[in-house]
């Protein structure tokens, strides 16, 4: 079972650092579409061979497949839901600048135009 | 008559005191510009009667971005040099903002906020909402290094060296709490003045609920990551 824990613990603290770390949205974008094609693949074998993924559960310390597939699960919905947040917070700073350009082109129109601008 | 002030008031469904706040502050400044953050009452039109400049969010963004709007519009106006924040619920004295921009004018400071707390016969907030003040001061870092004692106060006084670098993101009621970041982050010369806050049943029932506390918190959490 520590093995297991180790991992899932992992996978929680990386979950923060990506909150908390500013990084390169291009890398992170692809690193999420790899762990996303990876999922895939993983999900269709493990529904091919339940199996397999009991073996690799024993190895990691948990009794059932079924365990490990539920942990991963949360895992990975933990990080979908941050990358969710994050974008949607990108997406409302963008929204509120394009309003902001729209308020005050709206604004000078109704007056002479800025002197220094 | 203060020509080269350009106070910023943003506004959300205040059409009962916003005629009353806009005419005040015309009793001592030319430039009074509300942006009204997409209200759906008639507080554009009273504002704009009382005097102000409309400036006018299509869509509710929040406060923080409004206040980001009225700066930017402030900033581009030709011979404004003193800047204001002021909330639009009536809670604020126009006579303090007058000290404020007097001692920009004439101290060495770029930025003046007004306190609650910096001394002891201004009146109080509400207990409740005064513990939860305290907390948010003594918990940000920013605030500590600055010596600041109240860090979610709307009255703000300052000069074209903070309105041309202001640049909010966070659009919620966070954007206090940048505020103190941004000062500390770009070594902006800052003071207090202690001002009086008039806790009206008008102005307690536009306060902020305290689970609001919860978004501004995590607002303030990933503000670093959404910097570009």
């Amino acid at each position: 079972m520590i093995w297991m824990q180790l991992l899932l613990l992992a996978g929680f603290v990386s979950l923060v650092l990506y909150l908390l770390v500013s990084s390169d949205r291009a890398k992170v974008q692809a690193g999420a579409k790899l762990a996303f094609a990876f999922f895939i693949v993983a999900g269709v074998y493990a529904v091919l061979r339940p199996d397999d993924l009991t073996v690799l559960a024993n190895a990691l310390g948990i009794d059932r497949g079924t365990d490990l597939l539920l942990y991963v699960l949360v895992v990975a919905f933990a990080f979908f839901a941050v990358s969710t947040y994050l974008h949607f917070r990108r997406l409302e700073l963008d929204f509120g600048r394009l309003a902001r350009r729209v308020a005050i082109q709206e604004a000078e129109s109704q007056i002479a135009p800025p002197e220094d601008q | 008559m203060s020509d080269d002030v350009w106070v910023v008031v943003p506004c959300f469904n205040e059409a009962s005191v916003i005629a009353e706040v806009v005419g005040d502050l015309r009793s001592k400044f030319t430039h009074v510009v509300c942006v009204d953050d997409g209200s759906t009452d008639d507080t554009a039109a009273q504002a704009v009667r009382a005097g102000a400049t409309l400036v006018r969010h299509p869509v509710n963004l929040g406060q923080g971005a409004a206040l980001q709007t009225g700066v930017e519009y402030a900033r581009r106006r030709a011979g404004a040099r003193y800047f204001a924040t002021f909330d639009a619920d009536g809670q604020h004295r126009t006579e303090d903002l007058v000290v404020m921009i007097e001692r920009l004018r004439t101290e060495p400071v770029d930025i003046v906020i007004g306190s609650r707390f910096a001394s002891a016969d201004t009146a109080k907030p509400p207990w409740f909402k005064r513990t939860i003040l305290r907390v948010a001061t003594a918990t940000s870092r920013h605030a500590r290094q600055l010596g600041l004692t109240d860090t979610h106060n709307g009255l703000r006084a300052f000069n074209r060296t903070v309105a041309d670098r202001l640049d909010l993101t966070i659009n919620g009621m966070g954007h206090a709490s940048e505020f103190i970041s941004l000062i500390s982050e770009n070594g902006w010369r800052v003071t207090e003045q202690s001002v009086d806050i008039a806790y009206t049943p008008y102005s307690r029932s536009r306060g902020q609920s305290i689970l609001n506390g919860v978004n501004v918190l995590t607002d303030g959490l990933v503000r670093n990551r959404m910097r570009r």
